[in-house]
């Protein structure tokens, strides 16, 4: 909730992510990027950082870098510097990261994000402070089971590229984070830069975060959580972050720098670092590369490939597809969703009740099985298809809702699967007839009833005759059938 | 020879992770106060409005396509290895202090 | 005693003309190295590869396949310049065992010319130093004198080529660490334009100031080996992206109207030891006597090279010798039971005092609180210094400079004195820092040691730089002469 979730402190947060680029080669090695490889089976002399290697930087992530910082209204620097942060890590095998310090990639910026509950539909602009690129490390195994008393260092990760992206301090509560890094996430997969999947660690979230008293203008001490790798553990630990400061405060005591980690078990957060001696890294700019420069040119030609945003294509949905405003945003929220919607528009005409089935089938039956639109194995054709055959009358919605879950799984041809599995809607008129007549006479009450004038019966003889044609009869044809079977005029 | 220097030293061995004897540090703390004696003459000269070299040959930004390379075979990424149990590198283990970010 | 090797036109000649083969020219450079064992010149020997690669060579001669003005000539490589499956350690323990699995650019591009390596020169550790004294193999010797150094750090080849053992031998420069070696044993050394050599391979020390270069027994043969070794590479992204164009093809011979610059910082009496002046003198005497004109001209801000040097060098070097840190390759102390431990004994046991000794100069002049007072003021007064060159070259087409000081100095003089051992870099470094290409030509002896005469050029003008030294080559026999044989 944007709403106030301390009484007394007025909550401070900024988040720095780090988002894995979708490129196949590392940043400055030419290695395979992979996941899930055998350790060490991805490297190459340059991320191994053997006597005599160089860094050659890799275009295509150039190019991602700069699609999120426009996607993200952030001014790109015609000319960035790459630097040397120096530091010893198993995992770092140059002994120093080849990243951005003074000089990033692009600065500015902002993302403006629907808050919970909060502003009455308004969105939040939380700004960014800075988006740059950097090398990723290596990993460290320290778990026992598998290394035992040693540490096992595995390099496959070590030089793949990373943006990270660093918002200025305007959240103001855990909810309000996560909702920044869903936004964040979105913008990240709607320009193909990033998968920015937190389960496989190709978006990392560290928090800045401190309290101060309502009104105050300056800013508390704050701590850095560190390591937080999925949504909820990022709200869990920050509002366990919030209880610890508070409590030192209430008590009259002072928030300490520090880095801390969450304990989702005990779900407390715990010092892991002071921060009195703060790390000197040493930076200095990459004497093996050269600056980055960038033409207006170049910028540009980036520009134009940019997927329209997703702002614009809602406004667009709401004017040519006559949408209401509230469909039109939840088509929106994933890029991959807003093109299936339009691919089955394409197919058929009528907007709204194709977004009805998407809303009301497809997005639940894709919630059932825990799988993103993007794996759905229901074409947007299919769809269309299927929404027509209904429209036509050759079959029912009952019917063919209940394909969803099985197309959007599987996969199929529904026009197909209707055929094979016998699924066409009853409306010959001959058997419908037969069915009403088989009811009228097993159900003779229930006839004197609806004839005596209690018009809720018909549902229940509707309902009947819907079982005997096991669900396929067409209902309109139905309703006609039986009003004319009981000799009732027009219909 | 001051106090800081000798400290200052000491710090630096520790940054660069080299370890030193009491008459290591001495003797280069005194060197490096000759040195930097020297060295602190560059401070006298007008570099006012004069920008840091980057590189002494200006060069437009060279990129590589992003086309991965075969990897190496991980027997040779691991044949130099002081240790290794012939999938990953093997150190002491790391302790939680020694944690960077 | 196997007799010299002749100079590299020599050894062609002779393959050329069929009076030798590559698997004799091979023979004679082990054999002789072999003779030389006292001058320490080399640390590693690879015979048997360099007799198979000279019976390739042969082969590929007797069929009318000649791949270049080096094929089947035997050279000698410092021993920081990496190749797939044989041995580099900059001659540092650090590295003892270190077998690389890839090559560097410039030995691709050596073998691809057809020239033969007979083994790996000794060198300062990780090519600091200026006398050789420096290496955990211990020193080497100038052929000249064997109590005196060859100088440094690519002091195991400039003995090398110095003592006949090879024609030709690859170096590398950061401040001067293939002029002033050359300058030392009487031999021609060249340094290229920054950017102009791959830095593949090259294991860094600094790495705006490193360039590969090569020694040589005359100008020409220099050229030669410079068109070999010169060119761009995509692996290395401070590469110059033109090609290089041919130095071997502009040797004319003809400086008239040239215009040579001495830079009157350089040439203050006081400084200099008198035999080395009046060697070097005399040679800009005989570029005005083939038709050069000499003209003073200015570098202020000289004062500063070996400070600026000194700063920019020390920190990117502390950065790059991070990596030796015992996890993936090299030593790596026993026993040690922390990761710091491991880190701090291994580097500590790995590294010569020289070394140790400037990682922490450098890691001081970028730590917090020095970085701009320290660092970022030096790469301004680098842009000065460049300024200078740029302003100086408006009015001349080469510089001519005493390479050294003085000659060769005595083995153990200067160990403890690195200050002192610092400032005789001061003519050497500001070519590295300007990143000028540089030559240094024996140009006669000074108290029975060779005396070098340092020439440098604009940026990208390795052509005329060479065109010049060869010219004068044409009209003196310095680079002729030779060192007595060994007892």
């Amino acid at each position: 909730m944007t709403g106030v979730p301390h009484p007394r402190y007025e909550v401070v947060i900024g988040l720095e992510v780090h988002a894995q680029l979708r490129t196949r080669s590392k940043l400055f090695s030419p290695a395979p990027v992979t996941y899930g490889a055998e350790p060490n089976h991805s490297v190459h002399p340059v991320c191994l950082a053997l006597p005599g290697v160089l860094p050659v930087l890799n275009g295509h992530a150039v190019e991602l870098a700069i699609r999120v910082a426009l996607a993200s209204q952030c001014h790109v620097h015609p000319q960035s510097i790459f630097a040397r942060k120096n530091y010893f890590y198993p995992d770092l095998p140059k002994g120093y990261q080849i990243s951005q310090y003074e000089e990033p990639l692009a600065t500015g910026g902002w993302l403006d994000v629907r808050m919970p509950d909060g502003n009455g539909g308004e969105r939040k602009r939380v700004r960014l402070h800075r988006i740059h690129m950097e090398e990723d490390a290596g990993k460290s195994i320290h778990d026992a089971a598998v290394a035992g008393d040693a540490t096992h260092v595995d390099l496959n990760r070590a030089g793949v590229a990373l943006l990270e992206i660093v918002s200025e301090p305007d959240l103001r509560s855990p909810a309000e984070a996560a909702a920044y890094l869903r936004a964040l996430r979105s913008l990240l997969r709607y320009v193909d830069a990033s998968d920015a999947d937190m389960e496989r660690g190709n978006f990392r979230c560290d928090a800045n975060i401190s309290l101060r008293r309502h009104g105050e203008s300056r800013l508390g001490t704050r701590t850095e959580l560190k390591n937080l790798n999925s949504f909820r553990f990022v709200e869990a630990a920050l509002e366990a972050e919030i209880r610890r400061q508070a409590s030192l405060l209430d008590a009259g005591e002072k928030v300490v720098q520090a880095t801390l980690q969450f304990d989702p078990a005990s779900g407390r957060t715990r010092v892991l670092r002071l921060k009195e001696n703060a790390d000197d890294y040493r930076y200095f700019p990459d004497p093996d590369l050269v600056p980055l420069v960038l033409s207006d040119a170049q910028i540009e030609r980036v520009r134009k490939t940019l997927p329209e945003q997703a702002d614009a294509r809602c406004e667009r949905f709401q004017r040519q597809q006559g949408l209401p405003e509230e469909d039109a945003r939840l088509l929106c929220e994933s890029r991959a969703l807003a093109d299936f919607f339009e691919a089955a528009a394409k197919r058929h005409g009528d907007a709204e009740t194709l977004v009805n089935w998407i809303r009301r089938d497809v997005l639940h039956a894709l919630g059932e099985h825990g799988i993103e639109i993007e794996a759905s194995r229901l074409t947007p054709e299919a769809l269309a298809d299927l929404v027509e055959r209904v429209r036509q009358g050759g079959v029912t919605a009952q019917s063919a809702r209940a394909l969803i879950p099985e197309l959007v799984l599987s996969g199929g041809d529904p026009l197909r699967l209707i055929q094979e599995r016998g699924l066409e809607a009853v409306s010959d008129t001959g058997e419908l007839e037969a069915a009403v007549d088989a009811v009228l006479r097993e159900h003779a009450g229930h006839v004197e009833r609806l004839r005596a004038g209690e018009e809720k019966v018909r549902n229940f003889l509707i309902g009947q005759v819907m079982k005997r044609t096991g669900g396929k009869a067409d209902p309109a044809a139905l309703r006609r059938v039986l009003a004319q079977r009981l000799g009732e005029g027009g219909s | 020879m001051s106090a800081t220097l000798r400290e200052d030293v000491e710090r630096v061995a520790a940054l660069a992770r080299l370890a030193m004897s009491e008459e290591e540090l001495s003797r280069m703390a005194r060197e490096l106060e000759a040195v930097l004696g020297y060295v602190a003459s560059l401070a006298k000269v007008d570099t006012r409005d004069v920008p840091p070299t980057a590189h002494v040959v200006p060069l437009v930004t060279p990129l590589r396509d992003d086309v991965p390379a075969p990897p190496m075979d991980p027997g040779l990424a691991l044949s130099n290895a002081p240790e290794s149990d012939g999938s990953s590198f093997v150190v002491p283990k790391v302790i939680e202090a020694e944690e960077e970010g | 005693m196997p007799a010299p090797l002749g100079s590299l036109r020599e050894c062609r000649e002779a393959l050329d003309q069929g009076r030798t083969s590559s698997a004799a020219l091979v023979e004679q450079s082990l054999a002789r190295a072999e003779a030389h064992a006292h001058l320490s010149a080399f640390v590693r020997l690879r015979a048997e590869r360099a007799r198979a690669e000279a019976q390739e060579a042969d082969r590929r001669r007797a069929q009318g396949e000649v791949r270049s003005p080096l094929d089947g000539i035997p050279l000698a490589v410092k021993d920081n310049l990496v190749r797939a499956g044989e041995e580099t350690t900059c001659a540092s323990r650090i590295l003892e065992g270190f077998v690389s699995p890839y090559t560097s650019g410039v030995l691709e591009r050596i073998e691809a010319a057809g020239a033969i390596s007979i083994g790996s020169t000794n060198m300062d550790e990780f090519a600091m130093g200026s006398s050789t004294e420096h290496s955990v193999y211990g020193p080497s010797r100038n052929p000249w004198d064997p109590a005196r150094t060859p100088g440094g750090s690519s002091g195991g080849s400039a003995a090398a080529v110095a003592a006949g053992i090879v024609p030709m031998a690859l170096g590398s420069d950061t401040g001067g660490s293939i002029r002033q070696p050359a300058g030392f044993c009487g031999v021609v050394g060249v340094k290229p334009t920054y950017g102009r050599v791959s830095r593949w391979g090259l294991v860094a020390f600094a790495s705006s100031l490193d360039q590969v270069g090569a020694f040589a027994r005359s100008a020409e043969d220099a050229a030669h080996v410079l068109d070999a070794i010169a060119g761009h590479d995509p692996r290395d992204s401070t590469s110059i992206p033109e090609p290089a164009p041919s130095c071997a093809a502009a040797l004319d011979g003809d400086v008239a109207g040239l215009v040579v610059g001495l830079p009157r910082e350089y040439y203050a009496a006081d400084g200099i030891e008198p035999g080395v002046l009046d060697a070097v003198r005399e040679a800009c005497a005989q570029l005005e006597r083939a038709g050069a004109k000499l003209r003073e001209v200015s570098l202020p801000h000289s004062e500063h090279a070996v400070a600026t040097y000194y700063l920019i060098a020390t920190a990117e070097a502390s950065s790059n010798l991070a990596r030796y840190d015992g996890v993936r390759y090299g030593h790596r102390a026993q026993g040690a039971h922390s990761l710091s431990e491991m880190y701090e004994r291994t580097r500590s046991e790995g590294f010569g005092a020289e070394v140790k000794r400037r990682i922490l100069l450098g890691t001081y002049v970028l730590s917090a609180g020095y970085y701009d007072a320290y660092y970022r003021k030096a790469q301004q007064v680098r842009t000065l210094i460049r300024r200078d060159f740029e302003q100086a070259f408006r009015g001349c087409d080469v510089i001519a400079t005493p390479t050294m000081p003085e000659t060769a100095f005595r083995l153990g003089e200067r160990t403890e004195d690195p200050l002192r051992m610092y400032l005789s870099d001061v003519y050497t470094v500001s070519a590295n820092l300007a990143g000028l290409p540089g030559v240094s030509l024996p140009c006669g002896f000074s108290e029975g040691m060779p005396v070098g005469l340092q020439l440098l050029a604009p940026p990208l003008e390795e052509a005329r730089l060479l065109r010049v030294a060869d010219a004068y080559q044409r009209h003196t026999a310095h680079h002729l002469a030779r060192p007595p044989e060994p007892a």
